[in-house]
């Protein structure tokens, strides 16, 4: 698989999250609260809902013909993008942000993980949950479903392709995994210390965590990504890392692939998307040190196929449905003059090959 | 009677700690964003994702993430304008350490040393300053920590650095030295000890001297430096992390009589990366131990006698870099001070509407030190008694305090 014809689109400010909508169209969630509709080709982008802080998810729902997007307001919203009132329901779902949300496969629940990092330790530890860190909800009728337990901050959230599994990843690299069929059961915990740094160079905390979690399509194992440990939290130097999970049924769970360290450099990850052929996925974020942002896998081997750096913080990675585009979504740094027009928030989009 | 036997006169001795002024310097190493505590600029471009709350001062509003300071902002002054002239960590710490630029071959000595010295009593058992720094690592702080903090007041009047991993180590007179064998012991080391030095006119002498009295002083008072023997509940209150631990620490030093407490906590405030994502910690942390100590020190009697001060080397850019943080920004940064000569509820100085400059009252190190120095009772403009040197004053320039906030 190879990645050709790179377009490149700006947006007010940075993107965060990324979705397909109906024929295709494209709506993105931004830094500025905005939900968009991305007019690719003629590069005008509508504003169809509005947060109150930074959006952080944006999802399409086909069965309901709605979008629901998410927010550091610690609100998710359903939207009609056609209607003229298009704000169809806002829904308080946590006191702190809507870290990452993500919509069950058959575009009926939306699952959001929250979690405010503070002190809890001599070493700064992340101190207990003060609200439930996931909450699920009915897209329907705007229900809370389930309310789940983990160590916040919880920075990830996915369900798996059959939409009876959630998984949820935490800045300590702890993974919960709940099998939702029939209430919510949690099946299985395991903690990777590889997502975390302990700050020993400027600062005693923890930083880092499992940014994004996806299943492999059969849903036998999680990949998770994010940055591998570092002692100097100011640097962002820790690996640009992947695992591979699978889980057992005593409740823990087991690594069965990852990043090779020849075909990696340094960089915060914050996104990984599988091919809708389930042979390769792509995992995206930051460079730091290295040649390389974005990067295909091949799945079965965990070997890197092809890389670029596309010169940008990229917080999501989505296939197009018929899997001939890859679109990434984020931004460079904010414009050191802020009476400037806002153009900081990038998409990119690339043409996939499939040699 | 001694000196050190006057002030083991019970009555005697609270009389001098009553009238000691103290000063605990929180200091926010790597340099803190304005815009995540004092001066927030919700809505804006700039403004990043917490917003602000209102203040118990009417019209003065202050990041979210400080909801218990916001609720004793009547004994809080904040400088919302400070601009200075370094963007480097190394260079911030000096400045803002020492309140003024280099100036080779002559080391200034730093806040500390200087208080040290003009807050200090006479046989003190307790160093006159103190430096509680729990984190040994810290890249240039690291450096800093390493070098002359006194300068040309000399070593008497450098930090004992406690905390943390740093004990005091071999402070307990060894079970099988009597009492009197000690001073007997001690005697003999001062004899031989001048004799050398009036000899000799060793300045080298005169410094193994004073680190014999400072050993000394702290062979007598280690046990005040055990967070162990602290109570339980105001460990509690202060919140479990190593800054909140060693800010009690200071609390209960000057409660003893330290003069300067300085509590650092390696450079946790430089956050060029994951800005929000570290911020959404350190500050609440901040907010309770200045909420803690601030009202511990009041319902102690101490706040009108100690002055706290919260503030790094400079603030941090507006704009938001591809790494999710912000960088250094020393042209418009804020800080807060509270109890002994300050104007509680006072917010002086302000920025434009992004915070990228300072649009009122810019104030640099030196009005920064006139004011602490102003606000202990002690002459900014004084020169330092020094032979063989060039003038130097505690504050240069003539530099103004900042009025406004002093009461």
């Amino acid at each position: 698989m190879r990645l050709e014809n790179r377009r490149e689109h700006k947006l007010a400010s940075h993107c965060h999250d990324l979705c397909s909508g109906p024929g295709g169209g494209l709506f993105a969630a931004c830094f500025d609260g905005g939900i968009y509709s991305l007019d690719t080709a003629g590069g005008k982008h509508e504003k169809v809902a509005q947060h109150d802080n930074y959006a952080s998810g944006v999802h399409w729902s086909a069965a309901q013909g709605q979008l629901v997007s998410g927010g550091y307001d610690g609100k998710l919203k359903w939207i009609d993008p056609s209607a003229e009132k298009r704000e169809l329901r806002s829904v308080q779902a946590h006191e702190f942000w809507s870290w990452q949300s993500a919509i069950s496969p058959d575009g009926n629940r939306v699952a959001s993980s929250t979690g405010q990092y503070l002190c809890g330790g001599y070493k700064y530890e992340p101190a207990p949950e003060r609200e439930p860190s996931i909450k699920v909800f009915d897209l329907a009728s705007g229900e809370l479903l389930h309310a789940l337990s983990h160590v916040p901050p919880v920075e990830s959230v996915a369900f798996s392709n059959d939409g009876k599994l959630l998984a949820a990843g935490n800045l300590m690299g702890e993974v919960r995994l709940w099998d939702l069929s029939g209430g919510a059961r949690e099946i299985a915990r395991w903690t990777t210390p590889d997502f975390t740094g302990w700050g020993i160079i400027k600062g005693h905390y923890y930083t880092g965590g499992i940014f994004s979690l996806t299943f492999a399509p059969d849903d036998s194992s999680l990949y998770a990504a994010g940055m591998g440990s570092t002692t100097d939290p100011a640097a962002g130097n820790g690996k640009q890392l992947w695992q591979r999970f699978t889980w057992n049924g005593d409740g823990g769970g087991e690594k069965v692939g990852a990043a090779s360290d020849g075909e990696i450099g340094q960089g915060l990850m914050e996104s990984l998307a599988f091919h809708p052929g389930g042979k390769f996925f792509a995992m995206a974020g930051r460079l730091f040190k290295g040649d390389w942002n974005t990067a295909i896998f091949d799945a079965e081997s965990g070997s890197r196929v092809h890389h670029q750096n596309t010169e940008m913080r990229t917080s999501a990675a989505l296939f197009s449905e018929d899997g001939k585009v890859l679109y990434l979504a984020g931004g460079k740094g904010q414009n050191k003059d802020p009476e400037k027009p806002a153009d900081w928030g990038r998409l990119i989009t690339f043409d996939v090959v499939i040699d | 009677m001694s000196w050190s036997g006057l002030f083991g006169v019970p009555a005697f001795a609270e009389i001098a700690k009553r009238q000691q002024k103290h000063c605990i310097l929180l200091w926010l190493c790597g340099g803190p964003s304005q815009f995540e505590t004092w001066d927030p600029k919700p809505g804006t471009p700039t403004g990043g994702p917490f917003k602000s709350i209102p203040t118990k001062t009417p019209g003065v509003h202050f990041s979210e993430l400080l909801p218990k300071c916001a609720s004793i902002s009547d004994k809080l002054a904040v400088i919302r304008s400070m601009k200075t002239g370094a963007s480097e960590h190394t260079q911030g710490i000096n400045l803002l350490q020492r309140g003024h630029q280099p100036r080779p071959p002559f080391t200034r000595p730093t806040l500390g040393s200087v208080l040290a010295q003009q807050l200090g009593q006479l046989e003190n058992a307790l160093p006159n300053f103190i430096l509680l720094d729990p984190c040994p690592e810290g890249n240039e702080f690291k450096g800093f920590k390493a070098g002359n903090w006194a300068g040309w007041l000399g070593a008497e009047y450098a930090p004992v650095r406690v905390g943390g991993e740093f004990k005091i180590p071999d402070a307990q007179q060894l079970d099988s030295i009597t009492g009197d064998d000690h001073e007997a012991r001690e005697e003999l080391r001062k004899f031989f000890s001048r004799k050398f030095a009036n000899e000799n006119r060793s300045a080298a002498a005169a410094s193994y001297n004073a680190t014999f009295e400072r050993v000394k002083g702290l062979m007598s008072c280690a046990h005040l430096f055990d967070l162990e023997r602290l109570p339980q509940a105001d460990r509690e209150r202060y919140g479990p992390g190593t800054f909140g631990q060693h800010a009690l620490l200071a609390r209960s030093l000057v409660e003893e009589g330290a003069p300067f407490v300085m509590v650092a906590n390696g450079m946790p405030w430089d956050t060029h990366v994951f800005n929000h994502e570290v911020y959404q910690m350190v500050v609440p942390d901040l907010d309770n131990i200045i909420f803690q100590l601030t009202k511990d020190l009041e319902e102690r009697g101490l706040l009108e006698d100690t002055l706290v001060v919260a503030m790094g080397e400079f603030g941090r850019t507006p704009w938001i870099n591809q790494a999710r943080g912000r960088d250094h920004y020393p042209n418009a940064w804020s800080l807060a001070m509270a109890g002994c000569g300050i104007q509680g509820g006072a917010v002086v100085g302000a920025t434009d509407k992004n915070g990228v400059d300072v649009v009122e009252s810019p104030f640099d190190e030196e009005n920064l030190f006139a004011t602490i120095f102003s606000a202990l009772g002690i002459d900014p403009h004084a020169e330092f008694d020094l032979q063989g040197f060039p003038t130097f004053h505690h504050v240069e320039n003539q530099a103004d305090p900042i009025k406004e906030v002093l009461s």
